[in-house]
């Protein structure tokens, strides 16, 4: 929510990019994503399956007592969780879920491709490098997420829901409200769907809480806001919409409004 | 010494009375219409009569319904040498179930997880013999320890010659013993874990790997530059253009 005309009076200006709910959520998820990751892992009691290792199951079972009852904490945990999100996306599904998704599903292919391929060479082998191998090294600018949070946003969303789902029917696999066949399936897909979403949520980590000059939007999930110049190097498209739509005045167009 | 309970048949004594399967129904909640040990029936083995062959779950040394189930809750127990199923564990999936080449196992209707012959595990705590060795009228069905030399599977399997039912596709080392040989041997079926379960083996498992330790690789080469490298901005404005990086979240 922005604070309607707010005059930038230097590029410290704070722009307003999370609601407290939103945040709330996130840092839910987070928790939540730990646990379930960690409870998840130590619950493939098989080597030939488990991808970790097998001191990490015993080591999980050793924390909850046994198997058991780390099977029982991973549902609980995974309840409390999808339920969660489940609630929190109905009652906000105008305000908050609706526009997240069409944000992430809001493509520019064109300038999305160029951005998928540059900042990933442009962070390892760097932008001399890309020059030499004849690539121009300016990233494409971007809306309000660049495209590399949006492939993540879809993955960690729509992975989520697959999780949640197939977690449902391995928990209700006694209910004998699917067949076999879709149990064994959906434990599979549970499997690879939070595998898919753990190798993603790695360069989300790093991009997020390690890379240099992410500390404004690190700290935005704390405080909901972002500074003005931050938004504008990083955002560019999101930045120029709120100075079109006169949500926010630069001092260079603060007079004309 | 941990123990290793197996079970020696001596399928000519048996006379199909069936006293073994209700025992076990009885003592184990079994539901009619399933059954954790059997009886086959060989109708081609004398002129005198038929030959009827007693049997239950194996509990192989190379099991691979234990291999199928991706919760262990399917396990050999190494304290006895019995393969278990723990209730609390399982999920009623069912992988396990066409991964046993015997067809020892089954879904409880009521309970709706495995179940299948653990040699009465209850009864053996309070130190009596599994229920279908204890009724057997034949005394067809001997149970012990074969690390006990001087049990009487141990006795028997040193005195008399045995044949081990096997699977030619998967030899799956049963533990269960029959005196001299016994028929029907052609009814076992090849192991095989459920399509869902062999994909994740073979396929899901190597891929999210991969995945994890690309993805990991390439996080490490960002934080090397981050870390090495003096970086040239790319972005025009802000605050990392002022400091040196392109990041971006």
């Amino acid at each position: 929510m922005l604070r309607k005309g707010l005059m930038l009076k230097n590029k410290k200006e704070m722009l307003r990019r999370h609601t407290v709910d939103a945040m709330f959520m996130h840092w839910f998820n987070t928790i939540f994503w730990a646990v379930l990751l960690a409870t998840g892992v130590g619950l493939i009691d098989n080597p030939a399956l488990q991808p970790l290792g097998m001191w990490w199951v015993r080591t999980m079972q050793a924390v909850f007592g046994d198997g058991a009852a780390l099977l029982e904490f991973h549902i609980t945990a995974g309840a409390v969780w999808s339920l969660g999100f489940l609630v929190y996306g109905t009652v906000r599904f105008k305000r908050i879920t609706f526009p997240f998704v069409k944000e992430l599903l809001a493509f520019s292919p064109r300038t999305d491709i160029a951005w998928l391929v540059k900042k990933p060479l442009s962070m390892t082998i760097g932008p001399k490098m890309m020059q030499r191998l004849g690539l121009n090294p300016t990233i494409p600018e971007q809306g309000f997420y660049n495209v590399g949070q949006k492939v993540f946003g879809i993955t960690a969303f729509f992975g989520g829901i697959v999780i949640a789902v197939t977690g449902w029917i391995m928990t209700f696999s006694q209910q004998d409200l699917t067949g076999q066949s879709t149990v064994q399936w959906a434990i599979l897909i549970h499997f690879l769907t939070a595998g898919l979403v753990f190798a993603g949520l790695l360069v989300h980590i790093y991009m997020a809480a390690i890379a240099k000059g992410m500390r404004p939007a690190f700290i935005s999930m704390f405080t909901g806001y972002v500074p003005a110049d931050y938004a504008a190097s990083h955002h560019k498209h999101w930045f120029d919409s709120l100075k079109n739509s006169h949500k926010i005045n630069t001092l260079e167009n603060g007079s004309k409004n | 010494m941990s123990a290793k309970y197996a079970m020696v048949i001596d399928s000519a004594r048996c006379f199909n009375c069936r006293a073994c399967v209700i025992s076990c129904q009885l003592e184990n909640g079994v539901l009619p219409e399933h059954s954790r040990n059997w009886v086959k029936v060989n109708p081609m083995e004398t002129l005198f009569g038929m030959h009827f062959q007693p049997g239950n779950c194996m509990h192989c040394d190379d099991p691979t319904c234990v291999e199928a189930c991706p919760t262990g809750a399917t396990y050999k127990d190494p304290a006895d040498g019995v393969v278990k199923v723990n209730k609390d564990l399982c999920i009623g999936c069912g992988s396990c179930i066409p991964a046993c080449p015997y067809g020892a196992r089954y879904r409880h209707p009521v309970s709706k997880i495995v179940d299948k012959c653990d040699y009465c595990e209850a009864r053996r705590n309070q130190g009596r013999l599994p229920a279908c060795v204890e009724t057997c009228p034949t005394q067809a069905r001997v149970f012990g320890d074969l690390n006990d030399p001087d049990s009487r599977v141990s006795t028997l399997l040193k005195q008399e010659k045995t044949v081990r039912i096997v699977n030619q596709k998967t030899d799956t080392d049963p533990v269960m013993y029959y005196v001299e040989k016994t028929a029907p041997m052609d009814w076992t079926v090849p192991a095989k874990a459920p399509l869902p379960i062999q994909l994740w083996r073979y396929g899901a498992g190597p891929l999210v790997k991969a995945l994890v330790g690309m993805t990991g690789l390439g996080v490490l080469a960002m934080l090397g530059r981050q870390l090495f490298v003096k970086e040239v901005p790319t972005h025009p404005l802000g605050s990392d253009a002022e400091k040196g990086t392109d990041a971006e979240k």
